[in-house]
């Protein structure tokens, strides 16, 4: 070894030689990606992460309760499956030489929505939480249908028609007014 | 040569006899606390000050960290520690300009000077010309002289050929000769 290289050594050690002594400190952690996950979710993040979670929810609701209105089915492919086979049916119908099935399916359609909406009210009536259980919400859908008669729903409930017994109410004469 | 924590073990031990498994979390904490001092003694020699050297060992034992699961058992672990620690004194050293102003804030901060071990650092003439030297010089001179390492493991550790660290070994001797003569 050379003078050089021997008195490299020394310096060196002279130098670094105290820091044996020297406090070890506790080792940086390391953020993880769950810790910036969870940075992320947390304070401002977690409002955002909320917000949108329920934007989420609500629209997959929304086009549930759409489909399910229309077709009278969780599955929206039946509505267009019984409109398909309607049309076929109408088409066997019609006599040599005739033409139009619109008519046919037509009064199919307006019957089936009819009978969903009567089904979406019945839900409705027997669901507390309807309207997201907000208490000034109004029925519209009831109030659209009074006093109209309602067709039968697919289970064959009828809500009976207002009747007035003979004699309960006498007849309101209004004056005229000059 | 005794190493800078008195532990007179040879650097680079096989990895059976370190007893290394890589991802243990407990394993990399001993990992930590046996070569905290020998990474921040080579930091010391290559960066401008301990507190910049003591960053520097925590950025280096952060990365090691990251890439713990991935460390292959052939390599010397603290081969590949001292690799990760110059390559981060490489990185301090390009972004050196822009850290002065936070540092010389952080400076004024600190209790007056002692006889803590980085003062004695900063005034040695050698080590503040061998923070003037080429990182990886300055790393081939503490690696070889003080850690005790041979041209081949510092070779292996760096991941360059041997003619290379005696090259840059012999480059800087030449240097630093003429602070030693003064």
């Amino acid at each position: 070894m050379s003078d050089i290289d021997r008195e490299i050594e020394l310096e060196l050690k002279r130098v670094l030689d105290p820091l044996a002594g020297a406090p070890i400190p506790a080792r940086r952690m390391v953020r993880s990606q769950s810790t910036r996950m969870r940075a992320l979710l947390g304070g401002a993040g977690a409002a955002l992460s909320v917000k949108l979670l329920t934007g989420v929810a609500v629209a997959a609701a929304a086009v549930t309760v759409a489909g399910t209105a229309a077709t009278g089915s969780l599955d929206p492919t039946v509505w267009g499956q019984q409109v398909k086979d309607r049309v076929a049916e109408c088409r066997d119908k019609l006599a040599d030489g005739q033409h139009g099935i619109g008519d046919c399916v037509s009064s199919f359609a307006s019957q089936h929505g009819q009978d969903v909406a009567s089904a979406a009210r019945q839900h409705g009536s027997e669901n507390p939480n309807a309207h997201g259980g907000n208490p000034n919400a109004n029925d519209h859908a009831k109030d659209k249908n009074s006093g109209r008669a309602t067709p039968s729903p697919k289970g064959g409930r009828v809500d009976p028609e207002p009747e007035d017994p003979t004699g309960t109410h006498p007849p309101v004469t209004v004056p005229r007014q000059r | 040569m005794q190493s800078i924590d008195g532990d007179k073990t040879r650097q680079g031990l096989p990895p059976e006899v370190e007893g290394y498994s890589p991802g243990s979390e407990a394993d990399f904490e001993r990992l930590y606390r046996k070569t905290y001092r020998r990474i921040l003694g080579t930091l010391i020699t290559l960066v401008r000050d301990q507190a910049t050297a003591e960053d520097c060992a925590q950025e280096t034992f952060e990365r090691a960290y990251r890439n713990w699961r991935t460390w292959k058992p052939e390599a010397p672990v603290e081969a590949w520690l001292h690799r990760i620690a110059i390559n981060v004194a490489i990185s301090d050293r390009r972004h050196q300009g822009l850290r002065q102003a936070g540092e010389l804030v952080r400076r004024l901060g600190r209790p007056a000077p002692g006889l803590d071990p980085s003062v004695v650092a900063e005034r040695s003439d050698l080590v503040r010309a061998m923070k003037k030297l080429p990182t990886k010089q300055a790393a081939a001179l503490v690696l070889r002289h003080y850690h005790g390492y041979t041209n081949r493991e510092i070779a292996a550790a760096l991941g360059v050929p041997e003619q290379t660290v005696a090259s840059r070994l012999a480059a800087a001797r030449k240097q630093l000769q003429g602070v030693l003569r003064r």
